[in-house]
């Protein structure tokens, strides 16, 4: 239960964070210290089970990393809550992770709390279909909205570090390669690469789509541009009155009012 | 690898020729629900809801790698989600699509599906307003029974 309820408490509760230093190297005993430390369920934490593990490194060098806790063999189990939360009005869980704080974890850690983020809201997913299918509550649907906005977080996270690895290895500010292109239109996009197994030019879907505009397309264009600068200029001529009005009314007025 | 939901696998992977390395996906963006099945399964089949996009060997992969669960077969078919049922402006309201995985345990194992809603027992705190309307509530219901001492009978028949 150690391991599984280490990794409930890594999901969601940030005030666990403390009791967990996975990412740091601390020494064996500083990190029974820490254990004990953190604010816990005494059900949740076995601190007993957990400190053995660590004192096991106490003779090893000080300056290894803490072994990280075993996988969990609960197999299908995993699915659904403990079996103590089953039947309750609401469970208890606590705030999602920010993305601040997730800036702050390795990618080994990010990797890790990807899994178990994806394993308690398919948790979250199972109860909640059974108790539309049992015609009950789901308690505490507010979890998946926390894990949700969690695993959103992590993934930005993950996407600004690769996006400054990239940036430092190659100098590519885009993942996926791209070009300005005009549609038929005459309007001027950004076009995402695909990737093809043959050359453009034998590609017949390919050549279908126009990235050029036909000449029949220029009368539209104007009308399309005459229509935009209309607009663009009764936006400030309204604009203009609108200031000679102040105008009138406060003669002292110097800034330009919004 | 990012989150962004994968409407067709052609567009996202990278392009599959032969002689290229196995396609790897790190932190899968899919989740699994385990679901209680309607019609009755043979006792070592789990039934789950897969999103659309994932194949039988995905499905294989993600429950043997993350649950470490052996799996022997996998079946799977696409549900198709109603478009009749009309909303109060009687326009027509698509129930999703969805897929259904029969996912076959290997090494003899069984799954039954448990009941995740047993009726608890739950005695309010005392002096709670929970507790005063339950006993309201109780009070209420000894009043309307029917006057015992009439052995059944009800009050339409006089006397």
């Amino acid at each position: 239960m150690a391991a599984t309820s280490a990794g409930r408490v890594l999901t969601l509760c940030r005030q666990f964070q403390n009791a967990f230093r996975i990412s740091t190297t601390l020494s064996a005993q500083q990190s029974t210290v820490t254990l004990t430390k953190g604010r816990s369920y005494p059900h949740r934490l076995p601190s007993t089970l957990l400190s053995s593990s660590w004192s096991c490194n106490l003779d090893l060098a000080v300056q290894c990393r803490p072994l990280h806790t075993t996988i969990s063999r609960r197999g299908l189990e995993e699915f659904f809550d403990i079996p103590e939360n089953w039947g309750e009005a609401t469970v208890k869980s606590g705030a999602p992770w920010t993305a601040k704080q997730l800036r702050t974890k390795s990618n080994e850690d990010l990797h890790k709390l990807w899994y178990v983020l994806l394993k308690e809201k398919n948790m979250l997913l199972t109860i909640e279909q059974e108790s539309k299918r049992q015609g009950q509550q789901m308690p505490s649907p507010e979890r998946l909205k926390k894990i949700d906005r969690s695993i959103r977080r992590l993934d930005t996270v993950v996407k600004e570090r690769e996006n400054a690895l990239r940036l430092l290895q190659t100098g590519q500010e885009r993942a996926r390669p791209g070009d300005w292109r005009k549609d038929v239109f005459g309007r001027i996009y950004w076009y995402r690469f695909r990737e093809h197994a043959l050359p453009w030019y034998m590609n017949r879907r390919y050549k279908r789509k126009r990235f050029y505009t036909p000449a029949f397309v220029a009368p539209h264009l104007r009308l399309r541009l005459e229509k935009y600068l209309r607009a663009k200029t009764r936006k400030q001529k309204k604009e203009s009155e609108n200031q000679a009005v102040l105008k009138e009314k406060f003669p002292q007025m110097q800034a330009k009012s919004q | 690898m990012a989150v962004t939901i994968i409407y067709s696998t052609s567009q996202k992977y990278p392009l599959y020729q032969m002689g290229n390395p196995q396609l790897r996906i790190f932190r899968p963006p899919f989740f699994l629900t385990l679901v209680r099945p309607g019609k009755e399964q043979p006792p070592d089949v789990v039934q789950f809801r897969i999103p659309m996009v994932m194949t039988k060997f995905d499905v294989r992969n993600y429950v043997e790698k993350i649950y470490n669960v052996p799996v022997g077969a996998v079946r799977t078919r696409i549900q198709y989600g109603t478009n009749k049922k009309r909303n109060h402006l009687n326009q027509k309201v698509k129930r999703p699509d969805y897929k259904v995985a029969y996912v076959q345990l290997a090494q003899q194992q069984t799954f039954e599906f448990p009941d995740i809603f047993p009726k608890k027992d739950v005695k309010s705190a005392e002096g709670s307003v929970e507790e005063m309307q339950e006993k309201f509530m109780e009070d209420e219901e000894q009043r309307q029974k029917p006057d015992p001492r009439r052995g059944g009978v009800t009050e339409w028949f006089g006397l």
